[in-house]
C-alpha cells in the first residue's frame, strides 16, 4: 500500500471517528450501509477487473491508441462518450476502467468524457426520466448531457 | 428467478465477462489465466481505497438526508439558485431515479427548470468517489474534472431554460405530470 492509500485510510477513519462523537448509532448505519453498497457492487466490480485483465492480454496498446487515441482527434471522445452513455454501472466502476484505458495510450479527452458520459448521460434511466418530467426535458436532457461530455473531455484534453 | 433477473440487469456485465473468459480459455487458456491475475492484482491495488469510498458513501447516506436537503434549499432566485441547486446536487447521492421524487417535489414548491437541471448535472459529481479518482489520476485532473462538471451545470441550466421555453415548470405543475410518490426509491441502489 502507498503513502496516498494510508493517508486515505487516516481521513476516513478520522471521519468515522468525529461522526461518531456527534452519533454513535448514525454511524453504526453509516457502516453497515458501506457494507452492504460494497457487496452490491463487488460482483460489477470483479467483472470490471476481469475485464480489465483480458483487456490486457488480448488488446494491444496500439490498439487502444488507435480508437481512443489522440490522433483519432475528436472521434475518440465521442466513441468514449457513445460507450459511457449506453453502459451503465457502479460510478466507481468506471475509474479503474478510464485509468486502464489511459495506461493503453488512449487521449485525456476520451478518457475524461467516458468518466463524465458514463454517470451524466443516464440512458438506461431515460423511461423513468420521461415519466417524471416528460419527453421532453428528459430528451433535451440527454442530447445535451453526452454533448457536453463530449465538450468537457476535449477541454481536459486541451488543458492537460 | 425475479430477483435473479434484476440482479443481471444490473450486473450485465458480470454475466458478458463470464462468457468472455469461456471463449478465451477455450482457444487460448494461458490468456485467460494470465488476464484474471492481472484483474486480480488491479483490484488488489485499489482494495483500500475502495474501502475508503465505501465509507464516505455510508456516511453521506446518514447525514446527508432529504430533509437536510429541503432544509438548505433556500427560496434563493437566479443565479444563486443555481448556485444552490449545484451545491445540492454535489452531494446528493444514489441512482438518478432515485432523485427524481425529491426534484419533482422540489418542482411542485415552485423551483424552475433551471435549477432542476443544475442539480441533475452536478449528481455527476460524485464527492465519496474523489479519494478513488485522486489515487487513479492524480489532483490535476480530479480537480480540473470536478471543477468543470460544476461550471458545466452553469451552461446545461440557461441551454435547457432555452430548450423548454420559459413557461414549462408552470406548466408541468399545471398538468399534474409528476409522479410523486408513486414510484419509490428502488431498492439495492447501485450508486454512490
Amino acid at each position: 500500500m502507498s503513502g496516498t492509500d494510508w493517508a486515505m485510510l487516516a481521513v476516513t477513519a478520522a471521519a468515522v471517528g468525529f461522526s461518531a462523537s456527534r452519533n454513535r448509532e448514525k454511524t453504526m448505519k453509516a457502516l453497515r450501509i458501506a457494507l452492504k453498497q460494497f457487496l452490491n457492487v463487488l460482483p460489477f466490480f470483479i467483472a470490471v477487473f476481469a475485464m480489465i485483465g483480458l483487456f490486457e492480454v488480448l488488446l494491444t496498446p496500439a490498439q487502444i491508441q488507435g480508437w481512443l487515441g489522440s490522433g483519432q482527434g475528436i472521434l475518440a471522445p465521442i466513441y468514449a462518450a457513445i460507450f459511457g452513455g449506453l453502459a451503465t454501472g457502479p460510478p466507481a466502476a468506471v475509474f479503474p476502467l478510464g485509468q486502464y484505458l489511459l495506461n493503453q495510450h488512449a487521449s485525456i479527452a476520451a478518457v475524461a468524457t467516458l468518466l463524465i458520459a458514463w454517470v451524466a448521460v443516464g440512458t438506461v434511466t431515460l423511461p423513468a426520466e420521461i415519466s417524471f418530467f416528460g419527453a421532453r426535458f428528459a430528451l433535451s436532457r440527454w442530447a445535451l448531457a453526452l454533448s457536453l461530455s463530449v465538450v468537457l473531455g476535449l477541454v481536459m484534453g486541451w488543458l492537460l | 428467478m425475479k430477483r435473479f433477473v434484476k440482479w443481471s440487469k444490473t450486473n450485465w456485465l458480470v454475466w458478458a465477462v463470464a462468457a468472455a473468459y469461456v471463449i478465451v480459455a477455450a482457444t487460448r487458456p494461458e490468456a485467460a489465466a494470465d488476464g484474471g491475475i492481472i484483474g486480480l492484482q488491479t483490484f488488489g491495488e485499489l482494495a483500500a481505497t475502495l474501502v475508503t469510498v465505501f465509507v464516505i458513501v455510508g456516511l453521506f447516506q446518514v447525514w446527508v438526508t432529504e430533509d437536510f436537503i429541503m432544509k438548505h434549499l433556500g427560496e434563493g432566485s437566479g443565479f444563486r439558485a443555481l448556485a444552490i441547486g449545484a451545491g445540492v446536487g454535489t452531494i446528493i447521492h444514489g441512482p438518478l431515479v432515485g432523485i427524481f421524487p425529491l426534484l419533482d417535489a422540489l418542482l411542485a414548491k415552485g423551483a424552475r427548470a433551471g435549477v432542476i437541471v443544475a442539480i441533475v448535472s452536478t449528481w455527476a459529481i460524485k464527492l465519496p468517489m474523489i479519494p478513488l479518482e485522486l489515487r487513479l489520476f492524480g489532483w490535476q485532473f480530479t480537480l480540473l474534472r470536478e471543477g468543470l462538471l460544476f461550471a458545466s451545470a452553469f451552461v446545461m441550466a440557461p441551454l435547457m431554460d432555452l430548450a423548454l421555453g420559459k413557461d414549462w415548470a408552470r406548466h408541468h405543475r399545471a398538468t399534474g405530470q409528476g409522479m410523486t410518490g408513486i414510484i419509490t426509491r428502488p431498492e439495492g441502489d447501485l450508486d454512490g
